[in-house]
């Protein structure tokens, strides 16, 4: 039997949320929410997930310091990471590629699109 | 809320129109826009003393439809937020006011009136705090926001004065594009 892929996303927009829940979860995936960078680790100390979803600007720790703490730590260290964020800036992009951000997608998202990143590399 | 105070030295004055969402903390800026059933959202930090302002067309997407793009309030305001939080601002410290969201034309549906319910339901969702609201109505408003103090001026305007509220095209930059890196 096939295991359904869960996601976890991160976003400090409620409204976000809620739409990527939808998008997601009427896909068929699991979905699992953080609102904020700090939430989504200790969430992730306690749970698996398959791919996480995240935003850049958000309060306490942004999106950077997610992924910089879950490459530098060992139990998520390959974990898909997608940022999904209103950040255009190739700056910001490189930068997000560099601490180890597995794909970039700039809101406001397609969910065909997200659907299909999703599924690509998580499999 | 006071209205802005005249200046020795010029201001510049952008016009944030349908679809988009500013930031400044240029003390001589002044964002400007004129609304009809649209809604615009300022949000200013007092400590970082840096502001916005967006206005969009419509709430939400209908239900069931999956594209979410600059035409819809839900974009918009995160957009908003994540601007000021980039700008150095602190959510925790964001002030907001509401303008707009006038039914325009008897008879047509009341798209005001969803704006300004879903700014209100948005703000208090995400717990920053309405400090003022001009909403609803049938008169169009006219906007002028000082971004780096946080001076409003709304006054109303002849109807005719507003944009008209269709769906602009879409940008040349395809949002919603993945690249796997």
């Amino acid at each position: 039997m096939t295991r359904t892929t869960r996601i976890l996303t991160v976003d400090d927009s409620a409204s976000m949320r809620a739409l990527l829940n939808h998008a997601l979860t009427s896909n068929g995936f699991d979905v699992a929410q953080a609102d904020d960078g700090q939430s989504a680790l200790e969430w992730l100390q306690q749970n698996e997930v398959d791919v996480v979803i995240t935003d850049i600007n958000m309060p306490r720790l942004d999106g950077f310091g997610l992924i910089e703490a879950l490459r530098q730590g060992q139990r998520h260290r390959d974990r898909p990471i997608l940022v999904l964020t209103t950040e255009s800036s190739d700056e910001k992009k490189s930068r997000a590629r560099q601490m180890g951000a597995t794909g970039w997608i700039v809101k406001p998202f397609d969910a065909a699109k997200l659907v299909a990143a999703v599924r690509r590399v998580s499999h | 809320m006071n209205a802005p105070t005249s200046s020795p030295l010029p201001v510049t004055r952008l016009t944030v129109m349908q679809g988009q969402a500013r930031v400044s903390a240029g003390p001589r800026v002044e964002f400007s826009t004129v609304l009809g059933s649209c809604v615009a959202t300022c949000l200013y930090d007092p400590e970082e003393q840096v502001g916005g302002m967006n206005h969009f067309l419509l709430a939400e997407p209908p239900a069931g439809g999956h594209e979410v793009d600059e035409h819809f309030g839900v974009y918009l305001m995160e957009m908003l937020i994540n601007e000021m939080l980039a700008n150095g601002a602190a959510k925790s410290r964001l002030r907001a006011h509401l303008y707009g969201g006038a039914n325009l034309y008897p008879g047509m549906a009341a798209i005001g009136t969803a704006n300004a319910a879903f700014a209100r339901t948005f703000l208090a969702r995400e717990r920053i705090t309405l400090v003022r609201e001009d909403l609803g109505g049938n008169a169009a408003r006219r906007v002028d926001f000082r971004p780096a103090s946080g001076m409003v001026r709304c006054r109303t305007v002849p109807n005719t004065q507003a944009p008209a509220e269709r769906p602009s095209a879409r940008p040349v930059v395809a949002h919603g594009d993945v690249e796997l890196f």
